[in-house]
């Protein structure tokens, strides 16, 4: 009997040793965010021994069960989706604020502002050779600020376009990661550190293949994941596309077609994203091509009226106006004329010399009308920003969202270190108490032993 | 064993965001008071930057018609200085005509006249042809050429045009930019047409003989001097009351730049005042917050071990 007590308190002693090295493993991880709190199991353990029908049973101590990771699937698909919603709103934000930049510190409008000022006091004046080059010089600045314009659009474009394609590489590299994971989950026992460890990487891949796109998850009986990708359209009588299916990871690609779409193909179909960081991106690149179009027009439209301003006028030496600009659009748009006395300002036959501004005040009033360059660059930016605003104010709405799902989901699954403090005492009390039963039960041995 | 338990992790991210949230404030703010603008972006508030735009464009558009009536002031009064010459000359040639008129003038008496007719002719010529500050024909209407001509036999004719053309000074205002040489210099006789120099050259040639009674010629001659007085006198009330408008004008652009400013300023400045409360109470709640987290994260277990 004192030998089954020594196997008792040497199994207690043993089971708390293990508790606390648990412990020591948590409060090391407090601060890895993909680790998920561990708890080990114990069992009673009883020896039971049937001996011609009689059954008799003697207490073996404690048993060291499994490991235990709490499982979180519900919160975590929470958190992951509340994610993909939240790097949608601000992969889109980026994009738009790169654009928004772009147009703004272009200095567009005020370019077509001074155009217009520079013409307007040509009217007090048409024949002062001061006032026609500072007009010459202002319609120079103006070709400069449109192709600057154009330019930094176009890079904020290339910023979009380097982040979907960097974005498909990791996700890629997520999904084969994800897919080696599942293929060990499935040689991996149940309880031992090694799973624990691989659920934890298997979360962390998903999280972050989530952050590019919106995922539909699903386990098997082994914890592996099978991964659709959330899009539009999606396959017949399937929630998304298929990514990561047991071992096998399908490869996904982007194509970026000349008019700014961004298109996905994974497993044979293409998608357009619905949620993830890839579709802000989407949305952003299809966005800024929108206003790249509409800088194009109005580039396109400041040649039209200065060259047609141009053709209906005659020049200071009474010859018939040369056009003003070459080009077609904010990329391509140059100064064609070399010298002020070239721009016509009088109607088209007037002698050389002629004050008259008819001609001028026509090109100002088109210029400066409800539908010309300058009021529609002011709407473009107004209804950039006011885009802009509005994603913000979603952001923040989903920040908060966001915030408080993965709050939840540290909760379930972070570390307290105030808990594992107190297990930490509590455990090495247990030790203690068992090497006192040791301490008792060889005592009583050496009490029997002493009997004379 | 399961627990609810309030994770480690949990809490400093909690704490962390909040400070971030605080920090981006604090530092937004900042930046409205060092730089004195509300807004950095469109995107802070589109409206109000919108309205800045259309601000920025009435302001330019300000500057330009300032800087448009203060030319066509001067071209204006450089305009009624030579009126003004031109009235003088004619009222000397009334009172040499009235001398001539008389027939105590003998001969060389007349001839001396018509010398001094002459000279006044060719100054009126002169003054006719006269040019704004920047080199422009003040009297040609929109035509650039020489506003008079002086053939080889000493016709004098107009070679402008009748357009004044405009220059746009306010929104919706547009004044017209001087006078044409034929509103100056041109009128009836009698239903004839003639001008100031025919006037003068005329009764010069027939002081020298080219008229069987000078005297005659003469009085004749005042109905003709009249007429260019009265010509002249009308354009010099004309450019008159045009240059009040432009004063007038000038005083309106002054206080609508004013406006516009003061408009700007509400739109786009920052209010110091406010703006400095509010970085105060932030910055108090960032410390408070600080200071609470130093506190509330030394509070662990583990202290106690």
């Amino acid at each position: 009997m004192p030998s089954s007590l020594i196997s008792i308190g040497r199994s207690g002693a043993a089971a708390a040793r293990a508790s606390i090295e648990l412990t020591a493993q948590n409060i090391a991880n407090a601060s890895n965010p993909d680790y998920v709190r561990r708890s080990i199991q114990l069992n009673e353990f009883v020896g039971v021994s049937r001996t011609d029908f009689q059954q008799t049973s003697a207490f073996g101590g404690v048993q060291i069960g499994g490991i235990q990771r709490p499982s979180s699937e519900l919160i975590q698909r929470r958190a992951r989706d509340s994610g993909s919603d939240l790097s949608r709103a601000e992969a889109e934000l980026t994009g738009l604020r790169d654009a928004e930049t772009a147009l703004e510190q272009s200095g567009l409008y005020r370019g077509l502002v001074d155009f217009e000022a520079a013409l307007t006091v040509l009217e007090s004046d048409p024949t002062d050779p001061a006032l026609r080059s500072g007009a010459i010089e202002s319609a120079r600045q103006l070709t400069e600020t449109f192709q600057f314009a154009e330019f930094s659009l176009s890079n904020a474009r290339g910023l979009v376009e380097g982040e979907i394609n960097v974005g498909v590489e990791e996700l890629n590299g997520a999904a084969e990661e994800l897919a080696r994971i599942n293929l060990e989950l499935v040689n991996s026992r149940e309880g031992t550190a090694g799973r624990a460890a691989l659920l934890d990487a298997r979360d962390a891949a998903l999280r972050d293949i989530s952050e590019e796109f919106g995922i539909i998850t699903e386990f098997d009986e082994f914890g592996g994941a099978r991964v659709r990708i959330a899009g539009n359209p999606a396959p017949a009588g399937q929630a998304g596309i298929l990514l990561v299916d047991g071992s096998t990871a399908n490869t996904l690609a982007a194509t970026i077609d000349p008019a700014g779409t961004a298109s996905f193909t994974l497993n044979g179909s293409t998608f357009a994203p619905i949620s993830g960081a890839m579709a802000g991106r989407t949305s952003a690149l299809s966005d800024i091509s929108t206003r790249r179009s509409e800088l194009d027009a109005i580039a396109s439209q400041t040649i039209t009226q200065a060259n047609s301003a141009q053709a209906a006028g005659s020049a200071l030496d009474g010859t018939a106006g040369q056009p003003m600009f070459t080009g077609s659009d904010a990329a391509t748009i140059t100064l064609a004329l070399t010298s002020g006395d070239q721009l016509a300002l009088a109607p088209l036959g007037a002698p050389a010399g002629s004050r008259d501004t008819a001609n001028l005040s026509n090109l100002v009033a088109a210029f400066g009308a409800d539908d010309g360059p300058i009021v529609r660059t002011d709407q473009l930016l107004l209804s950039l920003s006011s885009r802009i605003a509005g994603i913000d104010t979603t952001r923040e709405g989903l920040t908060i969202i966001n915030e408080a799902a993965q709050a939840e989901l540290l909760t379930e699954t972070g570390v307290d270190l105030d808990t594992e403090a107190a297990n930490l005492i509590r455990l090495q009390q247990a030790f203690e108490a068992n090497s006192r039963v040791i301490q008792v039960a060889s005592d009583l041995f050496d009490t029997i032993l002493g009997l004379r | 064993m399961t627990f609810v338990g309030n994770s480690t992790g949990a809490f400093y991210e909690r704490s962390l965001a909040q400070m971030g949230t605080l920090r981006v404030s604090v530092e937004r703010l900042q930046t409205q008071i060092a730089t004195g603008v509300r807004i950095e972006r469109g995107s802070d508030d589109p409206i109000a930057a919108s309205r800045l735009r259309a601000l920025t464009r009435l302001e330019t558009r300000g500057q330009t018609e300032a800087e448009n009536a203060a030319r066509l002031g001067q071209d204006l009064s450089e305009t009624a200085n030579q009126i003004e010459g031109v009235t003088s000359i004619l009222q000397r040639a009334r009172e040499l005509a009235v001398a001539a008129a008389t027939d105590t003038v003998g001969e060389s008496g007349r001839a001396a006249i018509a010398d001094e007719l002459e000279q006044m002719s060719d100054e009126l010529f002169a003054r006719s042809n006269s040019s704004s500050i920047t080199g422009a024909p003040l009297f040609a209407g929109t035509a650039g050429a020489p506003a008079f001509v002086r053939d080889a036999s000493g016709v004098v004719t107009y070679n402008g045009n009748n357009q004044n053309g405009t220059i746009p000074v306010a929104p919706g205002t547009e004044i017209e930019r001087g006078v044409t040489g034929q509103q100056v210099f041109e009128f009836d006789v009698n239903g004839t047409p003639s001008n100031a120099f025919a006037v003068l050259t005329d009764l010069a040639v027939a002081l020298r003989g080219g008229a069987a009674d000078p005297a005659q010629a003469a009085r004749d001659a005042l109905v003709g001097i009249d007429a260019g007085l009265d010509t002249a006198n009308r354009s010099q009330t004309v450019i008159g009351t045009r240059m009040s408008w432009v004063d007038a004008i000038q005083q309106d652009q002054d206080t609508r730049a004013i406006d516009v400013a003061d408009k700007r300023s509400q739109i786009g400045d920052t209010d110091i005042a406010d703006t400095i409360v509010r970085l105060q109470q932030t910055l108090t709640a960032l410390e408070a917050s600080q200071a609470s987290f130093t506190r509330v994260s030394s509070l662990t277990l583990f202290n106690a071990l």
